[in-house]
């Protein structure tokens, strides 16, 4: 599937670009009600993928429980706390090592472990286009 | 820029920040507001809208990098 880029304001009145995926999660356990569909960047500088606390605690996830992580990021060193979660992504739902984040700037992160594994991804900055296939490994 | 785009891009500047929103799923509309996740989950829910999307505002539209 192809993915258009989409717009963002800036801080002078222009915009920036982002890629960003329709996705919702739910818990692992099978039947586990899924989350509305929230956007989430596709981030190929995040070794897995982040979804605020919010997000979690909405699924019932105590976030503090979960085994902390401590991850490097622009900004310095941060506490994350990593939980099971099903991600609903093209293709179909996989099971992942999700981190969760208390004051993410956004919803959500799309990273390295639990969604680039998934896909080709192919981002076109000329079309503004951002190519997902999903790859299914026996 | 296409008009999907500058229709968003309108959209967004016009929504408060540090918010979770709800944007209509042709992204023309800002069809909820509130302090968390669930909020605008509970505020759709109660309206009955169909395949919103939602997002995260942040506290300034500065760049991103977490």
């Amino acid at each position: 599937m192809k993915i258009p880029y989409r717009v963002f304001p800036d801080q002078y009145g222009s915009f920036v670009y982002s890629v960003r995926l329709r996705v919702n999660v739910a818990l692992p356990n099978p039947g586990s009600p899924r989350t509305r569909q929230f956007e989430a960047i596709i981030d190929s500088g995040a070794s897995r993928c982040v979804f605020h606390s919010n997000i979690g605690r909405f699924l019932g996830l105590d976030i503090e429980s979960g085994e902390k992580e401590i991850t490097q990021g622009i900004g310095g060193l941060a506490d994350t706390y990593l939980h099971d979660i099903s991600l609903y992504i093209p293709g179909g739902p996989v099971t992942i090592k999700a981190a969760f984040k208390e004051d993410l700037p956004i919803a959500a992160l799309l990273g390295m472990n639990g969604f680039f594994e998934h896909f080709v991804i192919t981002f076109d900055q000329q079309a503004l286009t951002c190519e997902l296939d999903r790859v299914f490994q026996a | 820029m296409s008009p999907e785009n500058k229709i968003r891009l309108d959209l967004l500047r016009s929504a408060p920040l540090n918010k979770w929103i709800a944007l209509s799923e042709d992204e023309s509309t800002i069809v909820a507001v509130g302090e968390t996740f669930g909020e605008v989950s509970e505020l759709i829910d109660r309206a009955g809208i169909t395949d919103p999307v939602i997002l995260k505002t942040p506290q300034a539209w500065v760049p991103i990098s977490v």
